[in-house]
């Protein structure tokens, strides 16, 4: 919000420059920034929420700078000639809602509209607002120094009531009833819009814009004044629902304080008459609608060390208290504080205690450390579990990735119906690129690649993160996925099998065992839908998780061409399978005999079956371990050449050779039942 | 030529030799079987028994010789060629591919590993939230111009027709701020505690060079019976200063936030830039009584301070970053530099 540094100065006597001002009310008040009209310095104050009602007019903020400069501020009064003839034999005020708290006005005869002096034309510019004409600049420039919104109608546009008095009657608006603003455009109204109307239509949308039904022109002679006061809440709604926001709506947002009106309206009077002449009728119609509550807040004197770590002097607070405004009562043991009514955001203790502690400078008071017990911290399992699978992840050269936790809607239409349906969808998106929250890491993995490829021919990220759909009460579920993708295809999918390699290096090193899960095909999973074939880890009948490859159709929606593996597992079932505590093995006592073996097979025998008749054949056998697996031309269709290396191993002596020559005889015997060519 | 001359000329040439092609042609002139010596050699079946047994016997030894010098030539070339051929300091070394961590993991890492430090426990909450949570429990009433601090993605509802009437109460959206799980981790735990609560979220906000829709917060929350604002400052200093190795400067101002009171904000300046902004990282505060009321804690036994710390701000002060939009950009060029 802008300020005049000028008019600041003229009202306050400081010494300092715009700079320095600036600096201290960044450090005392709120965020400040210093530009430039030609010479005069503009003061560019971004005012925090709570203090926009008692500091958005140049009184307000220059009552603030003089307490920050450690002096004191008087409202100036307001200071004007009255005629005999009285204001109220002339129009009345009724109000007929909770949301109009008070309203007051004038009335001014014989005023001249015509263009504003330069002075009054430069203040406003330099505050950002564009003049109009002298009694508008006016009202302008009135709100401006106090901070309260002012409107003037025309006298003789408002229509006389039944006793022939100018009746003006705050209502909300009946059903169907339409308004047309200064601007000429015309609003729709509901219910709960507050009106200012005559007897017989409405004169302005209340708190936020004057209407056209008595707004002023250039031969308007006799004008009505008023300041009034909203309620906040309501305007707020008001100016939400009609898309609506003005200066005058958004100082109304903010709880002003009623008792503003009257200083106001006589403020404005003041320089109607100085800028525009006219006769200001006796007295103001004041019409009080609410009961101000006024409070005193007790505070011990012992509750100030304890909630700000050191101790301050009762004269100390007594000082400050007053020169933010505060009257204060002293008694033996504590203080009866009661706030000013402009500052409606202090209303306990801590908030008074705060003020204080903000007067002395919050970078400027003690920093000291705390006296407290030792708190041992427990872990949080959850957050080491997935860095310890980011930093294993990196060990298999992954690259992390944060991706967006939204999709858009071309994304949405490649998923199936099963999918599109447990989607959550944004009520408000931003654009169409970003309206659904992901459903998987898949989408944005293969958005990804395609960024990617103008780099590298090869990728590896993983990413840790949620995924979202209405499936679940939590409705949002972490997961490690990741995405293999290289640029030249090989039809063996060799990537599937890395992927599965990291997956299976990644269970190893949490130490679960092969009989803790599962391992089927994924077309029983909802992830058959988006993956063309894959595997589906299982924990019990709970799925863990899935490797595979994704269809071609999405592929190609993602312009992906290549290779490509992915896989998404649970973070929470993952980390329940974890074998916290892992046992040592002893080393073994006697060497180990190496044997591989190759051969010649049928394709559709599963390596999962060849291991396990390797394994029963045989005693003494350790391990088996597949090294090569060769498919091509000198090979039958339909089959491949396996290799392995067969691990002999006893706990009880050295093996001889014959003793494993004849295990290797069994084991012949038991692959070529099986149909093996050994080689 | 006579034998002595072949032997004192093969000796004389080999010790001039510096390379393997010089000795290569000094083996077939001195040793080859076009060679003198070879001739010689030959020449020997021509002569009578005992000559040729005597000449025979001086030409195995010249050859012998001849052999060794080759023999002791070729091993020093071989010496110094890997003395300065093979081993050329300044060659590259082999280029170890590894994977990276994402900037924001490492900072976050930082600044959880700080915390720990003087016993901050970590929390983590949920990303979709109920405007009770993310707004009314923490004193941002519905239109109070404070809730326009906080841009909201809303959540398409998705009632069934039995729980229409309770879904009005209360709204999901994505969480504006991670401020919902102090009230989560305040229902279920009594004081004193000190925990932090790293988390994503989310702004109603079009994304540019300094503003993302999606960004990440680390969340503090102090209770105790004696948690002061001086505690306050003492604690954010001493973390700040360790997250930046000490190379920073803080500045506290005033700030306002519904839930605490008083609010502060706290800005950084970094000491090797000499004409450097301040830089704004952090809205803190002294928890709001009223919270402590609401959850149902006794009533002025505790008291303590919260603040919120921007993840992606620290990471772009840390390492110079201008643009937030590369954190979720997942370009390889930006994650292969962490």
């Amino acid at each position: 919000m802008k300020f005049s540094f000028e008019w600041l100065k003229e009202l306050v006597k400081f010494k300092e420059s715009s700079e320095k001002l600036a600096e201290l009310l960044t450090l005392y008040l709120a965020e400040t920034k210093v530009s430039f009209r030609g010479t005069r310095a503009i003061l560019d104050i971004d005012l925090l929420p709570n203090r926009v009602a008692d500091v958005s007019g140049h009184f307000g903020l220059a009552r603030e700078i003089s307490a920050i400069l450690n002096k004191g501020f008087n409202y100036p009064q307001p200071e004007f000639k009255e005629e005999k003839e009285t204001a109220k034999s002339w129009i009345t005020i009724t109000i007929k809602s909770p949301y109009c708290r008070r309203y007051v006005a004038r009335t001014i005869w014989h005023v001249k509209v015509k263009s504003s002096p330069q002075w009054l034309k430069e203040r406003l510019e330099d505050c950002g607002l564009k003049p109009i004409n002298n009694i508008v600049d006016a009202a302008n420039y009135a709100m401006l120094l106090t901070g309260q919104p002012l409107h003037v109608f025309d006298f003789q546009k408002i229509a006389f009531n039944k006793k022939k008095k100018k009746e003006i009657i705050i209502r909300q608006a009946k059903k169907g009833e339409q308004i047309t603003t200064l601007e000429r455009k015309p609003y729709q109204l509901k219910e709960n819009n507050l009106l200012i109307c005559d007897t017989k239509q409405p004169l302005a949308l209340a708190g936020i814009k004057g209407g056209l039904a008595a707004e002023l022109d250039k031969d308007t002679q006799l004008i009505i004044i008023e300041s009034a006061n909203f309620d906040g809440a309501n305007i707020h709604l008001t100016s939400k629902e009609l898309g609506l926001k003005t200066d005058a709506s958004w100082r109304f947002e903010h709880h002003l304080d009623p008792d503003l009106t009257a200083y106001a309206v006589d403020i404005l009077a003041q320089i109607i008459q100085q800028v525009a002449g006219g006769e200001i009728l006796k007295g103001k119609i004041d019409v009080i609608n609410y009961s101000s509550h006024k409070i005193v807040i007790p505070i011990n004197f012992t509750s100030w060390g304890k909630f700000l770590g050191w101790s301050i002097s009762r004269e100390e607070i007594i000082k400050k208290l007053r020169l933010l405004g505060f009257s204060v009562i002293e008694r033996k043991k504590y203080l009866l504080v009661k706030p000013p009514l402009y500052r409606n955001d202090i209303e306990r203790d801590e908030d008074v205690i705060g003020e204080v502690a903000r007067l002395q400078g919050f970078d400027q008071i003690p920093s000291l450390s705390p006296k407290e017990e030792v708190i041992f911290p427990v872990k949080n399992e959850l957050w080491e579990f997935k860095e310890k699978i980011k930093d294993w992840l990196r060990v298999y050269r992954l690259e992390e990735v944060y991706n967006y936790s939204l999709i858009s809607q071309k994304d949405k239409e490649i998923l199936a119906k099963d999918w599109q349906s447990k989607l959550i969808a944004l009520a408000n998106p931003i654009s169409d690129l970003f309206c659904y929250l992901r459903p998987t890491l898949l989408l944005n993995f293969l958005k990804n690649i395609n960024d990617n490829f103008r780099f590298t021919d090869k990728i590896k990220f993983f990413e840790i993160g949620e995924i979202y759909h209405w499936a679940t009460k939590e409705k949002e579920e972490t997961v490690f996925g990741g995405i293999l993708a290289k640029k030249e295809k090989i039809l063996k999918q060799p990537l599937f099998y890395e992927a599965k390699g990291i997956i299976e290096g990644i269970i190893t090193d949490l130490g679960i065992d092969k009989d803790d899960y599962s391992i089927k095909s994924i077309e029983k999973t909802e992830y058959f839908s988006i993956l063309e074939k894959g595997m589906a880890l299982y924990v019990k009948n709970q799925l863990l998780g899935v490797v595979g490859i994704p269809k071609k159709n999405f592929l190609k929606k993602y312009d992906v061409e290549g290779e490509v593996a992915f896989w998404e597992i649970k973070i929470l079932p993952l980390m329940a399978l974890e074998q916290a505590e892992r046992e040592y093995e002893p080393l073994p006592q006697y060497p180990a005999a190496i044997r591989d073996v190759s051969f010649i097979i049928k394709k559709d025998i599963l390596i999962d079956k060849i291991l396990k008749t390797i394994q029963e054949s045989a005693s003494y056998l350790e391990d088996v371990d597949l090294f090569d697996i060769y498919e091509g031309e000198n090979l039958p269709f339909g089959k491949q050449s396996l290799s392995f290396h067969l691990i002999f191993r006893s706990s009880e002596k050295t093996l001889k050779a014959e003793e494993i020559d004849k295990e290797m005889k069994k084991i012949y015997k038991a692959l070529q039942q099986l149909g093996a060519l050994i080689r | 030529m006579e034998l002595d001359q072949i032997k004192a000329e093969a000796e004389k040439r080999v010790s001039q030799i510096i390379s393997q092609k010089d000795l290569e042609n000094w083996r077939v002139k001195y040793l080859g079987r076009k060679s003198e010596l070879s001739l010689f050699f030959d020449s020997l079946k021509n002569l009578p028994f005992q000559l040729r047994k005597t000449q025979g016997n001086k030409a195995n030894q010249v050859r012998q010789f001849l052999f060794s010098l080759y023999q002791q030539k070729k091993q020093n070339l071989e010496k110094k060629q890997s003395d300065f051929e093979s081993f050329d300091l300044t060659r590259p070394g082999e280029k170890i591919k590894k994977g990276h961590l994402h900037p924001l993991t490492l900072v976050l890492r930082e600044i959880i590993h700080s915390f720990e430090k003087i016993g901050f426990e970590v929390v983590e909450g949920p990303e979709i939230e109920t405007d009770y949570y993310n707004f009314d429990a923490l004193r941002i009433p519905e239109n109070h111009p404070a809730r326009d601090m906080w841009d909201t993605f809303w959540i398409k509802s998705k009632v069934l027709p039995a729980q229409v009437g309770k879904s009005q109460k209360s709204k999901l959206l994505l969480r504006t701020h991670t401020s919902p799980m102090q009230i989560r981790y305040m229902e279920k735990h009594q004081p004193p505690f000190r925990i932090i609560i790293p988390g994503k979220c989310f702004r109603f906000e079009a994304t540019d060079v300094h503003h993302e829709f999606q960004f990440h917060q680390v969340e503090g929350l102090m209770v105790g019976e004696n948690i002061s604002l001086a505690n306050f400052k003492f604690i954010i200093r001493e973390v700040i200063e360790d997250i930046f190795k000490h190379q920073v400067e803080l500045r506290f101002r005033p700030s306002y936030f519904p839930f605490v009171t008083p609010g502060l904000e706290v800005d950084i300046k970094i000491k090797s830039k000499s004409n450097d902004e301040w830089l704004e990282i952090m809205g803190a505060g002294m928890v709001h009584p009223q919270l402590f009321k609401n959850i149902g804690y006794e009533a002025n036994q505790w008291q303590g301070f919260a603040f919120g710390l921007g993840v992606e701000r620290i990471a772009m002060i840390k390492y110079g970053i201008v643009d937030i939009r590369l954190f979720f950009g997942s370009d390889i060029r930006f994650l292969g530099q962490f």
